[in-house]
């Protein structure tokens, strides 16, 4: 009876710490992709800033080598590319041109993690690959301006303000770098204003 | 005033608990709705808009960025097809089929899906340049030590086979034929 007793006696007080735990718990991993130090965006970022700029705004990535990864579990046969945008500034148009060749894919993620639109050469419409993203309010406004966009065009909505569009470029052999790199070149990143609504 | 005290401690307790129990499922694995095929594990989530929360925290804290779900599908293989985990000691035979793909990579990687170094400078075979048996078929030698035909280097110690399948038709709604991927044979041990 004793011990049924002490058992009663602490039971409230395992069951809020079981409560304080599983908060605790729930909470860091869904803010995770907020704090993360080391996360995708933040590794891009830093980066881009090392990397040369064409002029046409796309960062390109040194080659993978060991130990100068910039992020794990990357494909070592691709020469990349990366764009960062900023959705307070404006929203951002990726022109590329598609090459039926070549396999190019662009992939937009958002600060947080979260590919939210991706595309290659095959998903090219005339030979052409052509998004605009905006945020919500910003899609938003450029739909009610001109209701049918320009044919070749997509336009997404990003969850964050701040993303950035990663560029694949597969080199078929090695001896196909610089030419995978330079198809990298010919995509262009730029910041667009939004339209008046 | 022990009230206090026991409520206080429960609230250490809790958060203690919380924060292990984060990075204990953060480490175990890479998230919901693995796709198996004999040795290889794709997650085809990671790449989509419908990723889960565990998933992305476990992508921040790696800081990987995830191949669109429709630009390909990434298989991950920790063991061969026997099942015993892959050793740097040991030469690896990775052979044909591969799944249908407009292109496909075979890549060797540490567990914490960084290259590993080597004088060739060879981290990854693509499907285009890959020397092949009359008939397509293919055999690529995973091994410390220098092998003649397509040698992928490795080390000693535990590392990852990743076969990338770019434009792949793989439908990952349902599980694949494990005899349409690589099987992944040990050749022998030093």
């Amino acid at each position: 009876m004793k011990f049924l007793d002490r058992l009663l006696d602490v039971l409230p007080w395992l069951l809020a710490t079981a409560c304080v735990a599983g908060s605790v718990h729930i909470i860091s991993v869904l803010l995770m992709p907020e704090v993360a130090p080391r996360s995708a965006f933040a590794r891009l970022l830093a980066a881009a800033r090392a990397a040369p700029t064409t002029q046409t705004g796309v960062a390109v990535l040194p080659p993978a080598a060991p130990g100068a990864e910039i992020t794990p579990f990357e494909d070592p046969a691709f020469a990349e590319g990366v764009c960062l945008f900023d959705l307070s500034k404006g929203m951002m148009r990726v022109v590329a041109d598609a090459d039926p060749e070549d396999y190019l894919a662009l992939s937009f993620h958002a600060r947080t993690g979260r590919v939210f639109h991706a595309a290659t050469d095959r998903s090219a419409i005339k030979g052409r690959i052509e998004v605009m993203v905006g945020d919500a309010g910003q899609i938003e406004a450029l739909e009610s301006q001109d209701e049918e966009a320009p044919p070749s065009q997509v336009r997404v909505t990003s969850p964050t303000k701040r993303g950035f569009v990663l560029i694949r470029s597969l080199a078929k052999r090695a001896s196909d770098r610089d030419r995978a790199e330079q198809r990298l070149r010919l995509v262009t990143c730029e910041t667009v204003a939004e339209p008046d609504s | 005033m022990t009230n206090y005290l026991k409520a206080f401690a429960a609230m250490i307790a809790g958060l203690l608990i919380g924060f292990a129990m984060t990075a204990v499922s953060l480490g175990l694995g890479r998230g919901f709705g693995a796709l198996a095929a004999g040795p290889w594990t794709a997650w085809p989530r990671h790449g989509a808009a419908d990723i889960d929360p565990y998933a992305r925290a476990m992508l921040a804290r790696t800081g990987e960025a995830p191949l669109g779900r429709d630009q390909g599908l990434a298989f991950i293989a920790r063991a061969d097809s026997s099942g015993a985990t892959l050793d740097g000691r040991c030469a690896y035979r990775i052979t044909d089929p591969a799944p249908a793909a407009r292109y496909w990579t075979l890549a060797v990687a540490t567990t914490s899906g960084t290259l590993i170094d080597n004088p060739a400078r060879r981290y990854a075979f693509t499907s285009a340049e890959i020397l092949r048996r009359e008939g397509g078929g293919f055999a690529i030698d995973a091994a410390e030590e220098a092998h003649p035909g397509n040698w992928l280097p490795t080390r000693r110690g535990p590392f990852l086979l990743i076969l990338r399948l770019y434009d792949t038709s793989l439908d990952t709604e349902v599980a694949p034929d494990p005899s349409t991927f690589p099987k992944i044979i040990k050749l022998g041990c030093a």
